[in-house]
């Protein structure tokens, strides 16, 4: 247990500063594109918990499971949010965030 | 083959494969034949120009999914003891067919509302019904859901759709930004929730709610392995992300933006269904995962921080609600309002067994409701005028008083007065957190309704009280029978639930949630 | 175990050398005379101009997007391929409707005309 616990905690660490840097990426950049790819670093670090975890909760593949529904799902995410940004870049031919300012009353 | 199986997720399965028939139906049909100066030409899409047929369609098949979990309600869901094998992915019980019926009555209505929106503002788009469609299946499994696992999956499926929808209106700046909004904000949400339940994995060993609470119930004992301040991370976060759908202050910024930006039908389906849906599974999460008593003790536990959640999401969207010329932002801002009092049995639910049947009354009546508000907007507005400001609106009833009478109606019931849905729906509210001894946030939630009942009288002082300024343009209601009819059921709900509501408070009643 | 795999770690030998090969014989057999002509990015008469931020067609983010979606699929495919014994008709009969779901969806691509180059 002992060298198998080191090991998750350092899995662990990884992934909560990946999941960080991704929030810090959403809340601070201004690129949407570089705003979708915080998104996909903040979902793949919580497929690196899970994994992790895996390790750990022995008996069952239920994390791995997990991940493999979140790389599908993500997938469709992205899929819908590039041709939203493409959207807005034709109409706009930016892709800033902050240049979306006509909803404002 | 076990056909228990089939016979509980029938709801489900049955809007699902319509929904997949309307998609075959809508891209192989019989393309629209322009006329006008492209006169004889074949539209290169065929769901274009056929909203008629395309909104009916999808109006029967969620009208048949809301039939067919009345009729399994009937069955009773205790009957069909294979189900169970389900578990923990879809949970069929009495609370998840009560939702498939409000998210299927919720969709059904914003699907007649795009049929009479759709062509009148030149937004003739086929798509938008098979997405409504797929959009209403995501909603019900999220609140069938049992798992994270199968949370997520029924999340992103109820919210692609409904980014697609937002920006269905594609040459426009104004949606797009909207779409754009809602769905960086929506992303980063799911997956903070996301986060939230891959930690609760790793402190408990489970995914779904059930083995979560049991591992959370084990804490403080020698034999557990639960982290403890592993579980309180992860509520934070399942939460935060939760109060992001459920558009609640201090979560609320992308609300009244998208709102705005989306074309009205989709505006009323997020507000409808997207909402009741996360309301569900907020609901299972806290009670079935997060019930433990010292998660759950007032002070210390997550009640505190709905409870703060649900006060300044009525304070907040009540202040600015009424400082908006646009109704279409005010109705933005009644809806996180509303999510506010809501809250309140949300956090009356772990005190009494009165707390969770009065959410799931609120959501009916607030359902019903808001559809009919943005039925009766729709209603009044016509090609190149959408009605969106109070003073579109001056003077419509005495020009159009009907349309103005249906208006009043649904905007009443939104303030809670009697002998309207939405008094009953806020007194059962309230009453359940009187019983729970939550006398601060009902004061606080009466002083709110009072505050609230200003913006939504004072639509209807515009409407029967104010003159039109000369040469304004003048709201003139468009005709179309799929408005008329989505309002008419809207109204019966409406006034079922406020003169007779002791039959829906039964079946609400009935599908309550209990811990353990 | 070795055994099992030895031909596969043949053939990746067998790669890598025919590739080196091909790679490094054009580079040491090949005549070299280079001029600034030869040396320009394109070699098509003028000077080539924003190379560096040329504009993609939406023709492309469109298949690239219909082909992450449809790709990422076979996520799934792969498990079920692994034990499709094991889960038997429950598992074919799963895994069939899941294929017909994708299958609508690439009929409704088509139709739609997502799939069309030229247009």
């Amino acid at each position: 247990m002992s060298s198998l616990g080191y090991v998750i905690e350092q899995y662990i660490m990884l992934s909560g500063a990946l999941f960080t840097l991704g929030c810090i990426g959403f809340l601070v950049r201004r690129n949407v594109l570089v705003q979708l790819m915080s998104i996909e670093l903040m979902l793949n670090s919580v497929n690196l918990t899970l994994v992790a975890y895996n390790r750990m909760h022995t008996g069952d593949l239920n994390g791995q499971v997990f991940a493999f529904f979140i790389i599908a799902v993500a997938a469709a995410e992205v899929a819908v949010g590039l041709a939203i940004v493409l959207a807005f870049y034709r109409l706009k031919s930016s892709v800033q965030s902050d240049e979306a300012d006509q909803l404002r009353h | 083959m076990n056909f228990d199986i089939l016979l509980a997720v029938s709801p489900i399965l049955a809007v699902a494969i319509g929904g997949l028939l309307l998609m075959l139906a809508e891209a192989f049909g019989k393309p629209m034949v322009l006329t006008g100066p492209q006169a004889g030409l074949v539209s290169t899409d065929a769901g274009a120009g056929r909203s008629d047929e395309l909104a009916l369609g999808s109006a029967v098949i969620l009208f048949a999914g809301a039939l067919i979990s009345v009729a399994l309600w009937k069955v009773g869901p205790e009957s069909l003891p294979g189900a169970a094998a389900l578990a923990p992915y879809l949970i069929i019980d009495r609370f998840t067919l009560f939702f498939c019926f409000l998210l299927c009555l919720g969709g059904g209505l914003a699907s007649l509302l795009a049929g009479g929106y759709l062509p009148e503002h030149n937004l003739d788009r086929g798509e938008f019904f098979p997405l409504l469609v797929f959009s209403t299946v995501g909603a019900m499994a999220v609140a069938a859901s049992g798992d994270f696992l199968s949370f997520f999956v029924a999340l992103e499926t109820m919210s692609l759709g409904v980014y697609c929808m937002i920006g269905l209106r594609r040459g426009n700046l104004r949606a797009s930004e909207a779409s754009l909004k809602y769905f960086l904000l929506g992303s980063f949400a799911a997956a903070l929730t996301l986060m939230g339940g891959a930690l609760l994995y790793g402190a408990t060993g489970h995914t779904d709610f059930v083995g979560i609470g049991q591992g959370i119930a084990t804490i403080g004992k020698s034999t557990s392995a639960v982290n403890a301040p592993l579980v309180l991370v992860a509520v934070a976060l399942v939460i935060a992300g939760l109060a992001f759908k459920i558009s609640a202050v201090p979560f609320h910024m992308w609300t009244p933006d998208a709102y705005e930006g989306a074309p009205t039908p989709t505006t009323t389906y997020m507000s409808v269904a997207v909402k009741s849906a996360a309301f569900a599974v907020l609901l299972r999460i806290l009670v079935i995962g997060f019930g433990d008593p010292r998660l759950a003790s007032w002070g210390t536990g997550w009640p505190t921080i709905v409870a703060w959640l649900s006060v300044l999401s009525m304070i907040v969207a009540n202040v600015i609600a009424g400082r908006q010329e646009s109704v279409k932002r005010m109705l933005a801002y009644s809806s996180i309002a509303h999510a506010g009092y809501t809250l309140i049995g949300v956090v009356a639910t772990m005190h009494s067994g009165q707390g969770t049947p009065s959410v799931l009354f609120y959501l009916l009546t607030y359902t019903v409701s808001t559809v009919g508000a943005f039925g009766a907007l729709i209603l009044c507005g016509r090609r190149g005028a959408e009605a969106v400001s109070y003073e579109d609106l001056a003077g419509l009833g005495k020009r159009h008083p009907a349309a103005a009478l249906a208006f009043s109606l649904f905007l009443l019931s939104l303030a809670g007065v009697p002998p309207t849905a939405g008094f009953f729906g806020k007194l059962y509210v309230f009453s359940a957190a009187v019983d729970s001894q939550l006398n601060v946030l009902v004061v606080i939630g009466l002083l709110n309704s009072v505050i609230g009942a200003y913006y939504y009288l004072r639509v209807m002082v515009y409407m029967y009280m104010r003159e039109p300024e000369p040469g304004a343009p003048l709201a003139t209601p468009m005709r179309s029978g799929f408005v008329v009819a989505a309002l008419i059921v809207a109204a019966v709900f409406v006034l079922v639930c406020g003169i007779l509501p002791n039959t829906s408070l039964d079946v609400a009643a009935a599908a309550g949630l209990s811990h353990g | 175990m070795l055994q099992t795999y030895l031909p596969m770690f043949v053939m990746f030998a067998i790669v890598l050398v025919i590739s080196s090969v091909m790679f490094f014989g054009g580079q040491l057999i090949g005549p070299k005379n280079p001029n600034p002509e030869k040396l320009s990015p394109f070699e098509c008469g003028n000077d080539s101009e924003g190379a560096k931020n040329t504009k993609l067609s939406v023709k492309f983010y469109l298949t690239a997007i219909l082909f992450v979606v449809f790709d990422i699929e076979v996520v799934f495919m792969y498990p079920w391929a692994t034990l499709f014994k094991t889960l038997g008709w429950n598992g074919f009969a799963t895994m069939f409707s899941f294929i017909v779901a994708l299958v609508v969806g690439l009929a409704y691509c088509w139709k739609k005309g997502a799939l069309e180059w030229e247009s």
